[in-house]
């Protein structure tokens, strides 16, 4: 909580969302934009809120930005400029500042910043604080909230990741035999398309395969951790989502295809949700509401009431792992292959 | 298994449009049966916990047995209950409808189209059951993600409509985000019923306006009332007919609902009609957006635009009734999300029937649709006759409430729009019939310059579906008395 | 000043969404549209973490004692030293509702772009006319 220095990061946020918005390169501003998710971690850990922090380092900043430049790299990256949207841009500066004055009139309304004692700290907060140790074991809180308080929540945020996945996939699959028809009826498909070079340099191969087992051995820390330290499923999934996409992207697509094909990419990412889901469903059969771990101590041999919910956080956050580590490389690989699945950055 | 009814109702679709995606890798085909197994279970578990709720009173149900404020609830009352229902069937009919449709304008998608199409309906029937702001946050998400893809899937035009709307509807959400959170910084709570408890008993600031405005603002772009419609038209034209079936009536009317629900269950009649006092400014959008919708409408030629602009209007007509502040309005507007949701079903899955045999949708293709597809249009006709308000369909009586809301009212100018966009809409439907029955008899002349048209009915997966649609508009407005005694008043009792 | 330093995160927060919102409005290329989409999103989640920031609080992890058998102590813990999970909890989830909005947005541009071959909302419009 070092104030001074969230007023400068903060600064330098509002410099790199106004470069972001105005760079008329699209490649330098999402480069830009990636910066400013960087910079938002920092903002974000110095208010303690390290998980969001760590989340967002790992899919705001880095996936995210992957799969706009896989974007950029399918598309063009040239932004046109013409004068004939002044107006709009004016009319619309105009609604703005309208919703800007709004807001910033509640500003002196709202409790200061840091100030302990306003109600959002308070209330439900603090019950979570207070009781979390008692009523789970698990010392992180948030994810005890995360995983048991507000399970109900989070299980639909997977849901979200495998809607996202099936929405994408489903949008830019085509099939094989659809392209052949397509090309040759249309021979200028395949010429807009970038020029893609079989990336082959042994360095960057070798660093790759160097790092992967390191990511991923994190990766699994982050996930099975999750209770004692900053982290969990979404954290350790992207991780281990991005340890794949790395592998994709100093390889070639068949290298890619052969760690997951895209039946198992499909499978994996419902079975993760379904791990989820299924803990809650074993939950109904054994007498208790649905998500209500505790009542699993019936089938978990040497637990009580309190560790039968520490552990079943364990297997959703395992299910929350799955989920968002396949759906990310499946996800990586539809857009850079702008759904062919043949060839990608 | 009866006490856990109400998660049942939103788990049921969750778990089996996971299985729709796994299955639908080795047996595409299974996934239509899946669907309407599916939605015919949520359904039983609706009437359940509706059954319930009439006998018993209102359910509350929390997830990983955590009280209320720090678990999430579900909060099941007589108004949620119904509309749960209605979620539940019209996925029911829409799912059995989509069979043939599918496998002509999706091909290879099937799998992914239904487990889409699953989720979708989770969103929303969890949308409509919580009770705890955020949840209704993410299931907003939910429902948002899934309608992109649906959207799109059909592919051309339908993919630069549905990047404005996905633009358009995350600015929404986001309001509502927006909102919650402001929400929270005033009492700490995230659960309605608490929130309400919690700002009630405190001075209301400017923040909690502020909170109110951005998540009113935020639920009128979601459900595209008058200057936030622009999304909506192109959207729904473009998609597949499935899916513009299935978030025509279900889509706009959740919307409509969350803010019904915000209204009651989160601020208050005092804070909102004595506090605030903008029914006069909202009644008046309202009026705006049911003239403009009706004008619209009228300039449109395809047929499918041209619905698509009578539900911009009937926004108008749920979103006036509710902000009159009276009974009556309160009622027609409840009764209307119901009744509106199945006659813009009906008419939607009357169009895609003719899409489907005739291949599209213009005024001037309907020449001789009576001769060639008579029983797609009794249902068309019924569907008609109740968006004009022609008794005894159900969407005379919604009509009826609202109208003598705005007499009690005195919401003049409410009152005149509502006639005026009955008189809009008969002429709508009027032109259809005039070309589809009258425009036809020159091909029956000698001369036989035209071939004589043949009976060419869709298939009975299509029209099965409509006709039943189609009986529930009349079977509805029957037991109007009884919908409303039961079910929408002891709802608006605790609010008024 | 002192009332800029007490709410400046608050300030900031209302630019970055004022930012993004004209950005999503106004921008004529998809992809800006999108990234303004992130920038507005990201706006609103640093006002959720600016609001459970507490001044000289730790991050929410318990700091629990055990004794020598590796059972818990009981102790009693101070809402005060410890940063708002809540609002954590709420803003993981909006973050990654955020990611999946950005590749279906992505996804839906590149068929836009497939489609249309421009990235320019008016030069899409003209070829639809």
């Amino acid at each position: 909580m070092i104030l001074g220095f969230d007023i400068i990061s903060l600064s330098l946020i509002l410099l790199c969302a106004v470069l972001a918005l105005f760079i008329r390169d699209l490649m330098g501003s999402v480069i830009v934009f990636g910066a400013y998710s960087f910079l938002m971690c920092v903002v974000w850990a110095c208010n303690g809120a390290i998980d969001v922090a760590f989340t967002e380092a790992t899919v705001g900043a880095g996936v995210g930005t992957v799969f706009l430049v896989s974007t950029i790299y399918s598309t063009t990256r040239i932004d046109t400029f013409k004068k004939n949207r002044l107006l709009k841009q004016l009319f619309m500066f105009a609604v703005v500042c309208v919703v800007g004055v709004l807001l910033l009139k509640t500003v002196t309304d709202l409790p200061q910043w840091g100030d302990a004692g306003s109600p959002a700290n308070t209330h439900l907060s603090a019950y979570y604080i207070e009781n979390s140790i008692d009523q789970t074991h698990v010392p992180n809180v948030v994810t005890s909230v995360l995983a048991d308080y507000r399970g109900f929540d989070t299980m639909f945020e997977t849901c979200v990741v495998f809607v996202a996945f099936i929405g994408i996939f489903s949008l830019l699959r085509i099939r094989k035999s659809k392209t052949k028809n397509a090309a040759t009826t249309s021979p200028t498909t395949e010429l807009t398309l970038p020029p893609h070079q079989e990336v082959d340099s042994l360095i960057i191969k070798t660093a790759s395969h160097l790092m992967v087992p390191f990511m991923q051995l994190f990766a699994l820390y982050v996930v099975a951790h999750g209770h004692y330290s900053p982290g969990g499923g979404f954290q350790g999934g992207v991780i281990l989502g991005a340890s794949l996409i790395l592998l994709a992207v100093s390889y070639n697509f068949k290298k890619a295809l052969s760690i997951l094909s895209e039946k198992k990419i499909i499978l994996l990412v419902s079975l993760g949700v379904l791990i989820y889901a299924g803990i809650g469903v074993i939950c109904f059969f054994l007498g208790g509401n649905f998500l209500d771990y505790s009542v699993l101590h019936k089938i978990l041999p040497a637990t009580d009431t309190i560790m039968a919910r520490s552990h079943a956080m364990l297997g959703v956050e395992i299910g929350v792992a799955l989920t968002v580590m396949v759906s990310m490389y499946g996800i990586y690989l539809s857009l850079s292959s702008n759904g062919r699945f043949d060839k990608g950055l | 298994m009866i006490e856990q009814a109400p998660a049942l109702i939103v788990v049921i679709p969750l778990i089996s449009a996971l299985f729709i995606t796994i299955i639908g890798l080795y047996q595409p085909r299974v996934s239509w049966l899946l669907t309407i197994i599916t939605f015919a279970l949520s359904s039983i578990f609706a009437f359940i916990c509706l059954k319930q709720v009439v006998t018993v009173g209102p359910i509350s149900y929390v997830f990983g047995n955590w009280p209320a404020p720090f678990g999430i609830e579900y909060a099941i009352d007589h108004l949620n209950a119904l509309i749960v229902l209605m979620i539940c069937v019209v996925a029911f009919l829409v799912a059995i409808y989509s069979k043939h449709d599918i496998i002509k304008e999706l091909g290879d998608k099937i799998p992914h189209f239904y487990s889409l199409f699953t989720l979708l309906v989770t969103g929303l029937l969890g949308i409509t059951l919580t009770g705890d702001a955020f949840n209704l946050y993410v299931l907003l998400e939910i429902s948002a993600l899934t309608s992109y893809a649906l959207l799109a899937l059909s592919g051309g035009r339908a993919y630069i409509a549905t990047f404005n709307y996905l633009i358009m509807g995350t600015i929404g959400a986001c309001f509502y985000l927006l909102g919650v959170g402001y929400l929270l910084i005033n009492t700490g709570s995230l659960n309605m019923a608490d929130i309400s408890v919690i700002l009630s008993s405190n001075t209301y600031s400017y923040t909690v306006l502020v909170a109110f405005l951005f998540i009113m603002i935020g639920m009128w772009t979601k459900m595209a009332l008058f200057p936030l419609h622009s999304w909506l038209p192109n959207a729904y034209t473009y998609a597949p007919t499935s899916t513009s079936c299935l978030l025509a009536p279900l889509m706009t009317k959740v919307s409509v609902y969350v803010m019904l629900r915000m209204m009651t269950s989160v601020f208050n009649y005092d804070y909102i009609f004595n506090v605030l006092q903008w029914q006069h400014i909202i009644v008046a959008l309202a009026v705006i957006a049911i003239l403009a919708g009706s004008v619209l409408a009228l300039r449109q030629d395809n047929l499918k635009r041209m619905l698509t602009y009578l539900i911009v209007a009937e926004i108008g007509y749920m979103v006036g009734g509710a902000w009159l502040g009276n009974a009556n309005g309160f009622t027609g507007a409840s009764y209307h999300i119901i009744a509106d949701g199945f006659m813009t079903l009906c008419l939607f899955l009357a169009i895609g029937c003719i899409i489907y045999k005739v291949g599209d949708a213009s005024l001037s293709s309907m020449k001789g649709i009576f001769t060639k597809m008579p029983i797609t249009m009794v249902g068309f006709l019924i569907g008609a006759f109740s968006m004009i308000g022609i008794p005894p369909t159900c969407g005379f009586f919604s009509k009826w409430y609202l109208i003598s809301g705005a007499y009690e009212a005195s919401a003049w100018a409410f009152l005149v729009a509502l006639l005026i966009s009955s008189l809009v809409n008969a002429v709508l439907f009027f032109r259809i019939i005039e070309v589809g029955y009258f425009q036809a008899l020159p091909s029956e002349e000698p001369n036989h310059h035209h071939p004589k048209i043949t009976r060419d009915e869709a298939p009975l997966t299509m029209l099965i579906p409509l006709l039943t649609t189609a009986g529930l508009l009349i079977g509805i407005g029957l037991y109007t008395a009884d919908i409303v005694t039961y079910l929408i008043h002891p709802f608006i009792k605790n609010f008024l | 000043m002192e009332f800029i330093i007490n709410y400046y995160n608050y300030i900031i927060v209302v630019i970055i969404m004022m930012l993004g919102l004209w950005g999503m409005l106004a921008l004529s290329n998809l992809v800006k549209k999108l990234i303004s989409m992130a920038i507005f999103q990201t706006g609103i989640i640093l006002f959720y973490i600016s609001m459970g920031a507490k001044k000289g609080a730790s991050i929410p992890i318990i700091k629990q004692a055990y004794d020598e058998h590796h059972h818990p102590i009981h102790q009693t813990i101070n809402n005060m030293d410890y940063a708002n999970p809540l609002t954590q909890i709420l803003m993981l989830t909006a973050i990654v509702v955020g990611v999946a909005t950005l590749g279906l947005g992505l996804a839906l541009t590149q068929r836009v772009y497939s489609e249309h071959k421009s990235l320019h909302e008016d030069e899409i419009l003209e070829t639809l006319s």
